[in-house]
């Protein structure tokens, strides 16, 4: 991972959270809160910050080009005013930010964030799903978030693989046992499911990346075998 | 001896599950509107009462049949006997009576008095046979002995029976009878100013040989004709002081037609919503595959237009007048009772276990879900119980509230960011095929009868034809997903296909499935 530094921005239940499922991820994790008694609270180390454009306290500690920050305030207001100071200050950071709904994601959208998670609408898709689709559901999750023997994983196509230049309908996937290919993703196009009609003409080329899912020991075998390592960053990809 | 026979029989009948069984019937059918097959026998009732009404307005200038005359005169009319007497019998039951006298002797060892019995059997059928309904009904039978061409007549009697049947005119004898008092005040000023007036027009009027008021029958008969402004002007004052009564009773009757008037209007006015509850309460009944959402804030809010757009039936229950509005005006079933409350449960008359697919408690608030939880528990321990955690540390007390799906919003955002920074494209591919608006879809298939037939292994299915992935077989009985499922698999009755594609070739997949029904 090219970031080691995750910046978490507001200290609330949804920062901690965060915190839990990315700590290992980073090689530091600083979270900074907007209002100075929070600082040194249950046990986290808390750093102070305003929303002022003066970041050189941070600066001096980290290079904040290369980390990704994850905005989390409170106050829908003062986190799109965050996300765009922080966008105004720093072209290349990776901003993620958390909104309660829709019309806020796209507020935080305009104000420079590379993915904003709306709360409302995501929970009531997973409650949905829960409901509707209980057994999809409950594969998907296990899939995306379960320390699961079943695994998705994106498979970049590098230099060597022998699928370069090869037209992707083309390809017999039944010869990767254990493994189902879902989409395909170019550099400059959307993700595209693999029997879309635009994925079956286009010609696999260098840095375009396959989702697929399967058990690890299977994964790793298909990545032995059409010579491409897995995928894992983020920060040059944005929606 | 016979006081033992008559006390053993109605204990025989009290117990007789059969005899119970046929009695609830009739009383579902006849007094239940919440059971579904009396607007069956309502419609029957109604449109023999209306053949009965043409009939009798047909006979006036044109000969009828005589198989008309008799259909109306005797058919109908042992019809309308045959309900009567149902109405009777089930109007309170004679045996109850007879078993709950004996007991009572019997626990005060005294012998058993059959005459208090009878004595309260008599008092409780004459109170049916001489109540309102009761009359008009017995009245309705009359036109049997058409002989007496006044009993024919009785036929009007059947339009009364429409209040028994049409709903509508139960709730507007309800809503008038809600102002009973005013419009009792109303009737004693009418009628005195009636009175007053018809008594000075003939004081004033009668004498004069020009006046047409001549008789004090002519003088009520203006007082009303004008009181009621309709004035026909056949009958006028002639003399000024005649006129002068004229005036006054004029300014009375706009008085009373505009007193009448509000009085109709505000009775409608406060009893407008609950009407509205009434009939959105019979609504619910109907339902089935209910989602009762318990709570409608922000979250509620998404979800439930999420459930309703999969054409699942929605009941919104919250106290709040507001998001009640909201809900309605989101075309939603809503009712503004506590969801933690017994009573609310009660008034919907409402089966959980049969209509209700699933509860949840979406409040914004951990101690108003356990509390609702815990209501609902209390009402069925079967139902699916979903609910909304605010705060990490209430997990455990919302667990022993009984809810089998708990959902943190925090927890959910901290997974999808891991997630996310993790593998993004990844992330998105499993987003989108969750997500309503994508047009590629992950679909559950369930293996039916119908499906095994043509189909016993995964290769046979023919997916890859239609461009759907078949992510792999659920198997119910043994509770595990077999993911990338091998060909041979044999597929079983109740097992499930998740299947990845496009919505419109999932759904020409699935069709696939169920059509073909022998193999070639």
């Amino acid at each position: 991972m090219s970031d080691t530094t995750a910046l978490i921005f507001g200290f609330n239940n949804y920062s901690v959270e965060i915190l839990k499922n990315v700590e290992n991820e980073y090689d530091s994790v600083k979270v900074y809160s907007l209002r100075e008694d929070n600082v040194k609270t249950e046990g986290y180390s808390i750093g102070h910050f305003d929303l002022s454009d003066n970041w050189q306290e941070m600066e001096d500690e980290i290079d904040i080009e290369k980390a990704v920050a994850f905005c989390v305030l409170e106050e829908t207001a003062e986190n799109v005013f965050l996300v765009i100071s922080l966008r105004a200050t720093y072209e290349n950071l990776s901003i993620i930010a958390v909104a309660s709904h829709k019309e806020d994601a796209n507020k935080l959208l305009m104000a420079g964030a590379n993915k904003v998670i709306p709360l409302v609408e995501t929970t009531a898709d997973i409650i949905t799903n829960m409901l509707e689709n209980p057994i999809s559901n409950d594969v998907l999750h296990e899939i995306l978030y379960e320390e699961s023997a079943l695994k998705i994983a994106q498979i970049k196509i590098g230099k060597e693989s022998h699928f370069k230049d090869e037209e992707l309908s083309s390809i017999d996937w039944s010869h990767y046992n254990g493994i189902i290919v879902l989409s395909v993703m170019h550099k400059d196009m959307k993700s595209e499911f693999i029997y879309s009609s635009k994925a079956k003409r286009h010609v696999i080329q260098e840095d375009d990346v396959l989702v697929v899912v399967g058990y690890e020991q299977d994964i790793q075998d298909f990545e032995k075998k059409i010579g491409s390592n897995r995928y894992v960053s983020w920060n040059n990809w944005s929606w | 001896m016979l006081k033992k026979l008559i006390v053993d029989f109605a204990f025989y009948l009290q117990t007789s599950k059969s005899y119970q069984a046929r009695k609830h019937f009739y009383e579902n059918l006849l007094n239940n509107n919440k059971y579904k097959y009396k607007k069956y026998l309502d419609i029957f009732m109604i449109s023999l009462i209306f053949t009965s009404v043409t009939v009798l307005i047909r006979e006036v200038k044109h000969p009828i049949h005589d198989y008309l005359f008799y259909f109306n005169s005797y058919i109908i009319s042992i019809i309308f006997l045959i309900e009567y007497l149902f109405r009777f019998w089930i109007h309170s039951s004679i045996s109850k009576i007879i078993v709950d006298r004996a007991e009572h002797d019997s626990f005060l060892s005294r012998d058993i008095n059959l005459r208090k019995a009878f004595k309260k059997i008599i008092q409780v059928k004459l109170s049916y046979i001489f109540s309102i309904t009761a009359i008009i009904d017995i009245l309705a039978v009359m036109p049997f002995f058409h002989e007496l061409r006044l009993l024919r007549l009785f036929i009007l009697f059947r339009v009364f029976k429409l209040f028994r049947y049409a709903n509508s005119f139960q709730t507007l004898a309800s809503v008038l009878a809600s102002k009973k008092f005013e419009f009792f005040t109303l009737a004693i000023f009418a009628s005195v100013v009636i009175f007053v007036s018809s008594v000075l027009i003939y004081v004033m009027e009668a004498n004069n040989p020009a006046s047409p008021v001549n008789t004090i029958f002519e003088a009520v008969y203006w007082s009303i004709v004008t009181i009621s402004t309709v004035g026909y002007g056949d009958v006028v004052p002639i003399t000024h002081e005649g006129r002068i009564v004229a005036l006054v009773v004029i300014i009375a009757g706009i008085a009373v037609l505009a007193f009448t008037t509000s009085l109709v209007v505000s009775a409608f006015t406060e009893k407008i919503d609950e009407i509205k509850e009434i009939k959105t309460v019979e609504d619910i009944t109907k339902l089935k595959n209910i989602y009762l959402i318990c709570g409608y804030e922000s979250l509620a809010q998404d979800v439930a237009k999420k459930l309703q757009r999969h054409g699942n039936s929605i009941i919104i229950l919250d106290v709040d007048e507001q998001r009640i509005a909201t809900a309605k005006n989101d075309g939603l079933t809503a009712l503004q009772y506590d969801p933690g409350e017994m009573e609310s449960y009660k008034k919907l008359h409402l089966s959980i276990e049969k209509q209700v697919k699933a509860i949840l408690c979406l409040h914004e608030d951990d101690v108003a879900n356990v509390y609702t939880a815990l209501t609902v528990r209390s009402l069925s321990k079967d139902i699916h119980i979903l609910s909304l955690l605010m705060e990490n540390s209430n997990r455990k007390k919302l667990e022993y509230a009984g809810i089998n799906k708990l959902v943190y919003p925090q927890e959910l955002i901290g997974l999808i960011t891991k997630e996310l920074v993790g593998q993004p494209v990844a992330f998105e591919v499993i987003h989108e095929l969750r997500s309503e608006t994508s047009n590629v879809n992950i679909a559950e298939i369930v293996i039916s009868d119908r499906i095994l037939e043509s189909y016993s292994t995964v290769d046979e299915l023919g997916n890859k034809d239609f461009r759907v992935v078949l992510l792999g077989v659920y198997k119910k009985k043994r509770g595990h997903f077999y993911f990338n499922a091998m060909e041979n698999t044999l597929l079983e009755v109740g097992d499930f296909l998740l299947v990845i594609g496009y919505k419109v070739f999932i759904k020409e997949f699935e069709q696939h499935l169920h059509t073909r029904l022998n193999h070639e």
